[in-house]
């Protein structure tokens, strides 16, 4: 409890919204109703630092996939706000969210990110065509050197390992300069190498880009990647520890797991 | 255990499974309602006529090919025969009836032919005594004094006639008037035409200009008499020149003409059928393909787990068993809503339908055989790629891949039936032979049909590179979804291109034909106006003196038909001669073979080319001519006339006075048409507004002039074209449904791809945009090819025919342009509702689907 009232004060310390990438405020999402009623988040809080790569962890039915969704403007919430820059997103149309997904946020899935119909370049240009814009050509040199793909553009997405596939994914979200990347457990297909090939590219992308990013995992070493890691139970921030190392993760887990037991 | 999941899987897809189960019904629907039409059609008729004819009829014999009823010439009997037949062993009672067709029914007020359906056909007698009359008075009296006449309650209805009203007869002998004395309603089904009464010496004298004369006399037995029996007693106190027939012959020349319509309504209803069934089946392989790839990984388990091939492919086809039988039903039942609907249209038409359908066994039979058969052929191949589906491919990520080998099969037989159809369309029209032009049509429709998955790739590949042009995203991946399974693409496209190419075809076909009869007419028809009548009316002299007293008329030159037997060498055959007055050479123009036009003047006849041809004649040859009842001429042929020319192909003409050397004056028939010609000078359009003016009081009379003529034949030409466009909205909503089944079925498919496109931005808007353009993109491919196949075929067509009648080519371009957009338009209707549910798709989910 303690962890989440420090993760909203540190948002009202450094003035205000806009320094955040992305922003909630008392969000509850429940499902259902009457005696049958779950509430996946209750009265979450988070506040996402730009140009900072966070990761989300909890147990199953935690509530850590609602949250991204939420944050991310897939998922409608119960009550609640919610702010992507500057920009609240709860009480938005379908048709601006359908704009803010394509012109703010990046999306990697845990599996079939990419048309099996469009090659590895159409897939990563496809949010710009979407929009119907250029694509700015260093950029996307940069970015596909960067994931490593410059010999496998012409590539259809079956012909194309799990790890290359995520790449491609990963090159798709980039590409488009979103204001922030959402990964929802992006290594959980692909075998360790070929997940933390991934996993480096997205620090990469951080450290190198600027780019912030959103990362649902259950994975302790994915989550060492992160420069921060928020801790979800039923539903409720549970703690917030920067500069997370595989093993104080997994202490963290451990303990908070014991609590739980406890 | 597998008949439990074929069970299962039926049920969990029924909505899958409706559009197809809809491609049944329709198909079965028109077979059944083709059998309960006709068998209801025919009992109709049959009881219509087994309840009003007398047991033994006894007329005048027609002769065999002459003068008789059918050209107008009522055939009488002396009075005194009568007698001779009532006393006869074993008749009841004999009535001798006057009844005639060869007069019109007028309503003064309205100077409209009376009628139940608007038709010229009327039937005007006597009334009398008659026990087995299908009319019964219902208002007024039957008619008593020389005004009277008595009319049928329909025909009353219809043309606004009540008691007291006046009411007109025209014939040869004049124009009669009379009041409305009394109405009857018939007992039976109507028989089609009006039906009126007059007292009978009025009936003899307007009628038949004469008195103590029959036109038949019916015979009724006392019962203990068998029909034949008493025609026997008959025969030989009626003498030489009177026939007898029995109610059974009687009824089996009624029922002649009717049934022949009813066979063309047949013919065409198959037609429809025909159409429903093989469309149809496209629809119902495209949903089971789509349905065994969609059940890949459930199939592979099943495999995996000990399910032999041959189980596979029983449980695809006993779920299809299922369907067939299920939309047989709904078929076999729509079909008597079809038979109903055909049933009430037909009674305008002037076939009378009894109110009760007939069902007999084999409809049933009919409709589950052609239901089942139909469902289980289509999915047939469908359950042979399911049945080979190896455990391990199935369990993948990814579907069955595209079988190479099967596509290069494809290839050979697709490219082997095109070159056959080509040739056959080349050689058929180099050739002249239709039939050659019509198998080659028929081959390339098949090889297009086998080669459609590959044309999809090519064509859409190639064309479709508009649509990322001109939509942006959306267009791209349209473009991309169209062709990504070129095998179903094709499928659904084959449904337009079967009904594409069948209009298109006809189109061209119909419009060359009309094209080249007008320039014909324009370069063979010399007079101005044409006058003609109803087919049994004939044209009254005194009509023929009120055309030729039309200011501006220059001279009139009359045409009358006469049935004759002719015989060339020692050929003979029933032929219908036309009859002409001199003026004739005026009012026809030819190009002559050999002889003179003006030959026929001179008591020779002329023939045309192919006449002479055909039975190797050259001009001075001589023709006999027979007439019937002994009145028998030879004439010598005069002229062959060139081909192609309307007015002479197919054509006899021999002059009225040659033929009045052969018959007596009273057995010469009426006028069929007057040709009239506009003075030197005469304002062409007042001398035909003076001429309708002139014909005014004959409502039976119709008179065109070169516009008009050339109007009455292209609407004869489109009566048949619109059969034809009826056929291709069957065609049509048959393809929207299959496009409507594709479209549904990969959208549900694609769910996954969905959710990814929305998650990473794409707008409902452009999702649906999306979906309507794969639509329209299959619409359009399918239309294109149908129309490029029915153009060449028409083409061919046309050439083929080049010199029988058919020399100028003519495309109807705005009508191949608007089925084009049409279809362009079946396109976007169908992605309707497959659009809106994919827009409706819940992001997350749709991600999270299998």
């Amino acid at each position: 409890m303690k962890a989440a009232s420090r993760a909203v004060q540190s948002s009202e310390n450094s003035g205000g919204i806009s320094a955040d990438a992305a922003t909630a405020r008392q969000v509850t999402k429940t499902y259902g109703g009457g005696e049958t009623q779950v509430t996946a988040l209750n009265a979450v809080d988070v506040d996402i630092e730009r140009g900072r790569f966070t990761a989300i962890m909890g147990p199953s039915g935690s509530g850590k996939s609602t949250l991204m969704h939420c944050l991310a403007g897939l998922d409608t919430v119960t009550s609640g706000r919610i702010w992507i820059g500057e920009t609240e997103i709860t009480g938005l149309k379908d048709k601006q969210l359908t704009k803010l997904r394509r012109d703010k946020v990046g999306f990697i899935f845990q599996a079939f990110n990419l048309l099996p119909t469009l090659n590895a370049l159409e897939n990563i240009t496809l949010p710009m065509d979407i929009a119907g814009r250029k694509a700015d050509r260093a950029w996307l040199d940069q970015v596909v050197a960067t994931v490593g793909l410059a010999d496998r553009l012409k590539h259809r997405p079956t012909q194309l390992s799990g790890g290359q596939q995520q790449r491609v994914a990963v090159a798709r979200a980039l590409a488009a300069r979103p204001d922030i990347i959402f990964g929802d457990e992006p290594t959980g297909n692909l075998d360790s190498r070929s997940g933390a090939e991934v996993l480096t590219f997205l620090r990469r992308s951080v450290d190198e880009l600027g780019q912030t990013i959103v990362m649902v995992t259950h994975d302790p070493a994915a989550a060492s990647y992160a420069d921060r890691v928020l801790f979800l139970s039923d539903g409720v921030i549970v703690d917030d520890m920067n500069s997370p190392t595989a093993d104080s993760v997994l202490q963290r887990i451990r303990l908070f797991d014991g609590k739980h037991n406890g | 255990m597998l008949l439990k999941t074929s069970l299962r899987s039926f049920f969990a897809h029924k909505g899958r499974l409706a559009l197809s189960l809809i491609a049944i019904a329709l198909s079965v629907g028109f077979v059944s309602g083709t059998l309960v039409f006709s068998n209801t059609a025919t009992k109709t008729v049959d009881s219509l006529f087994s309840s009003t004819v007398s047991d033994v009829s006894v007329i005048q014999t027609p002769a065999k090919h002459g003068i008789g009823p059918s050209t107008g010439t009522p055939l009488t009997m002396p009075a005194s025969m009568l007698q001779k037949v009532d006393t006869l062993p074993g008749v009841k009672t004999a009535l001798g009836k006057i009844s005639v067709n060869n007069a019109a029914l007028i309503n003064p007020k309205t100077n409209k032919v009376a009628g139940p359906f608007g038709g010229a056909s009327a039937i005007i007698g006597a009334w009398g005594r008659d026990p087995r009359s299908p009319l019964k008075i219902t208002s007024g009296r039957a008619p008593s004094g020389p005004d009277d006449m008595l009319v049928d309650a329909d025909t009353a209805k219809k043309s606004g006639l009540h008691l007291g009203s006046p009411v007109r007869v025209i014939n040869s002998l004049g124009t009669f008037d009379y009041t409305v004395s009394g109405i009857a309603s018939f007992t039976t089904t109507n028989p089609g035409s009006a039906m009126a009464f007059l007292q009978r010496s009025t009936a003899e004298h307007d009628l038949l200009g004469a008195t103590g004369v029959f036109t038949s006399i019916e015979v009724y037995g006392d019962g203990h008499v068998s029909n034949n029996r008493l025609k026997s007693e008959i025969t030989p106190v009626i003498g030489r020149g009177y026939q007898a027939k029995t109610a059974s012959e009687q009824e089996a020349n009624s029922t002649k003409d009717t049934s022949s319509f009813l066979s063309f309504v047949k013919a065409v209803l198959l037609g429809f059928a025909t159409i429903a069934v093989v469309v149809g089946g496209f629809l119902i392989i495209n949903t089971f393909s789509m349905l065994v790839t969609q059940r890949t990984r459930e199939i592979g388990l099943l495999r995996a787990l000990g399910a032999g091939r041959r189980q596979v492919n029983r449980s695809v086809l006993i779920e299809a068993l299922l369907l067939g039988v299920v939309g047989s039903t709904l078929g076999m039942f729509a079909g008597l809503g079809v038979a109903f609907l055909l049933a009430q249209l037909m009674t305008p038409a002037g076939i009378p339908m009894s109110s009760s359908l007939v069902f007999d066994r084999t409809v049933p039979i009919a409709s589950y055989g052609v239901g089942i058969v139909i469902t289980v052929l289509s999915a047939w191949l469908p359950a042979r790629r399911a049945s080979r589906i190896s455990p391990m491919a199935a369990l993948s990520e990814h579907g069955i891949s595209s079988d190479k080998a099967a596509n290069r099969k494809r290839i050979v037989i697709g490219l082997l039936v095109t070159i056959l159809g080509a040739a056959a369309l080349v050689e058929g029209a180099v050739k002249s032979s239709k039939p050659l032009v019509e198998t080659g049509a028929v081959f390339l429709l098949v090889a297009f049909v086998v080669l459609g998955p590959l044309l999809a790739t090519g064509i859409i590949g190639v064309l479709g590179r508009v649509l990322p042009a001109l939509f942006g995203a959306s267009g791209k991946l349209a473009q991309l979804n169209a062709v990504r399974n070129p095998r179903r693409t094709g499928a659904t496209a084959a449904a337009l291109t079967i009904g594409l190419c069948l209009v298109t075809g006809f189109s061209v076909e119909s419009s060359s034909l009309v094209a080249s009869t007008n320039s014909q007419v324009a370069k063979s028809l010399g007079a101005d106006y044409l006058v003609t009548t109803g087919p049994t009316n004939g044209l009254t002299p005194a009509m023929l003196d009120a055309t030729r007293n039309t200011p501006g008329i220059d001279h009139v030159t009359e045409e009358k038909y006469v049935l004759a037997t002719i015989t060339t060498g020692k050929v003979s055959q029933n032929f219908t001669l036309t009859a002409v007055s001199p003026s004739i050479t005026r009012d026809f123009h030819a190009q002559v073979v050999a002889g003179s036009l003006q030959s026929v003047n001179e008591g020779a006849v002329t023939v045309d080319q192919t006449f002479a041809k055909n039975f190797n004649l050259k001009v001075g040859d001589e023709m006999t001519i027979d007439y019937g009842k002994g009145h028998v001429q030879k004439v010598p042929i005069g002229v062959i006339t060139a081909k192609n020319n309307p007015f002479f192909d197919r054509q006899i003409y021999i002059g009225i006075s040659t033929l009045a050397k052969a018959l007596p004056a009273t057995l010469i028939p009426p006028d069929n048409v007057f040709l009239c010609m506009a003075a030197n000078g005469a304002d062409k359009d007042k001398t035909y507004d003076a001429l309708q003016h002139s014909l005014r009081a004959y409502p039976m009379a119709t008179v065109q002039d070169h516009a008009g003529f050339n109007q009455m034949f292209r609407d004869n030409v489109n009566a048949l074209l619109y059969i034809i466009y009826a056929l291709l909205a069957l065609a049509i909503s048959v393809a929207v449904l299959g496009v409507i089944n594709t479209l549904a079925l990969s959208v549900v498919e694609r769910t996954r791809e969905i959710g990814l496109l929305r998650a990473v931005g794409l707008s409902r808007v452009q999702l649906r945009r999306m979906i309507r353009l794969e639509s329209v993109t299959i619409a359009v491919f399918g239309a294109l090819i149908g129309t490029c196949l029915g153009l060449a075929w028409g083409i061919a067509f046309q050439h083929a025919n080049r010199k029988q009648g058919m020399g100028v080519l003519s495309v109807p371009v705005t009508t191949i342009a608007m089925v084009l957009v049409l279809s362009a338009v079946v396109g976007l209707v169908a992605a309707l509702v497959p659009a809106f549910r994919a827009g409706r798709m819940n992001i997350l989910r749709a991600i999270a689907a299998d």
